[in-house]
């Protein structure tokens, strides 16, 4: 082989190794339309554990709770979402959202079952924080509406995966692997508000 | 040169100079403007939501409540459209598209069977102040007709397929209908949940 092909060959080698994707459309990485907002919930640890509990406890507390709590987290959470739309700021909103997923997931491994509207009124409160989380990126986004349609679907996607999950509790060694779920994603949650007292202190 | 050659060259000028520019696409030629009147609103993500939470809502009412919407939709957004047209008066109307969706979410998520005259005002008022918004798309040159008949049969098509979806999936056994009633509401309490944040981010703007 004479020297050019040579060349030529290690040019396309080097040009095949070297390739990366094209990315057309800009909003990758930040708040811009509907993937950014789709994936905010899902990239948030914090946010993903905490809405997996939601659905776990109320696949765990059986009917109306199983679909009262998903269908309220969305309306109240959006309420949050309005305030941080707004930039209303709301005291400690990384350290509750920590403290959601600890709580929550503490309800999940000890199976508590308090009255429906003691468990509806404990989500709500955190999903005010969620969506203050949400909603303040909402702004900046490329595509604010599509940023909200992306974070709405994720998060109610993230609640039915955790009903789906919660349907195990209907076996006795299910119910024993939801409940340690319930503690993994309090044991995170402790973490995440360790963390976060740490930056905060 | 050959007396081929020459021939070839003057074929060759005759088609550079009788050339046009390239139609690919049907919305370039006469009925552009049909599909323009189409395409708007299903571009815009606050008339695909307000379309689609009508329809489920209308779908989840039953089909002797939903039939009546399939005229109504789209005679609304023609007298919204032409009525905007007619008086010079186009408004985005953010707020009030905000409004409409929380409230179609919230009658979704509460599962409130409303009656049908309700629901048919509704929709009349619904497509009107749509059709209202979608009138800011046509400018001088725009043939109105088309576009408003792309405009009707385009909230026709979205409301039927919708509702017509939305009924098929709520089944007619009753327990199929337990838990898929409950997609249903929480879908609606997504849609509400849109509606609220577009309302914030209107008066946040």
């Amino acid at each position: 082989m004479s020297s050019r092909p040579r060349l030529f060959t290690a040019a396309v080698v080097v040009g095949v190794a070297l390739a990366s994707p094209a990315l057309a459309h800009d909003g990758e990485g930040v708040a811009g339309g509907l993937a950014s907002g789709f994936l905010h919930p899902l990239t948030g640890a914090d946010h993903l554990v905490a809405m997996v509990a939601v659905g776990l406890w109320g696949a765990q507390l059986g009917a109306p709770a199983i679909f009262l709590l998903p269908i309220a987290f969305p309306l109240v959470m959006a309420l949050g979402g309005v305030l941080g739309v707004l930039h209303i700021a709301l005291p400690a909103p990384e350290m509750m959202i920590a403290l959601s997923a600890l709580l929550l997931g503490a309800a999940v491994a000890m199976r508590i079952r308090p009255p429906v509207v003691v468990a509806a009124l404990i989500v709500a409160l955190f999903a005010i924080f969620h969506g203050h989380a949400h909603g303040a990126e909402l702004p900046s986004a490329a595509d604010p509406m599509a940023y909200g349609v992306g974070f709405v679907t994720a998060t109610g996607l993230l609640h039915g995966f955790g009903i789906l999950i919660g349907a195990l509790s209907r076996w006795p060694l299910g119910a024993r692997v939801i409940q340690g779920l319930g503690a993994t994603i309090a044991l995170l949650g402790g973490y995440f508000l360790f963390i976060g007292a740490g930056v905060a202190g | 040169m050959t007396r081929r050659s020459r021939q070839a060259g003057v074929g060759a000028l005759f088609l550079l100079l009788s050339a046009t520019s390239a139609k690919a696409h049907i919305i370039g030629a006469r009925l552009g403007d049909f599909y323009a009147g189409a395409a708007h609103p299903l571009t815009d993500l606050r008339d695909v939501t307000l379309w689609v939470a009508l329809g489920m809502l209308a779908g989840s009412l039953g089909a002797s409540k939903a039939r009546p919407l399939l005229l109504l939709f789209p005679f609304g957004l023609a007298a919204g459209v032409t009525s905007a047209m007619a008086l010079n008066a186009t408004s985005e109307g953010v707020l009030l598209a905000a409004g409409a969706l929380v409230l179609l979410g919230a009658l979704l998520a509460s599962d409130l069977r409303i009656p049908a005259a309700a629901l048919g005002g509704l929709a009349l008022v619904l497509a009107a102040m749509r059709g209202a918004a979608n009138a800011a798309a046509i400018g001088p040159e725009t043939n109105r007709l088309l576009f408003v008949v792309g405009l009707s049969i385009a909230g026709y098509v979205v409301v039927t397929l919708v509702s017509a979806a939305t009924l098929a999936f709520r089944g007619e056994s009753a327990d199929a209908r337990a838990w898929r009633s409950i997609a249903i509401r929480a879908l609606g309490s997504w849609l509400a949940a849109l509606g609220l944040m577009m309302g914030g981010l209107a008066l946040a703007s």
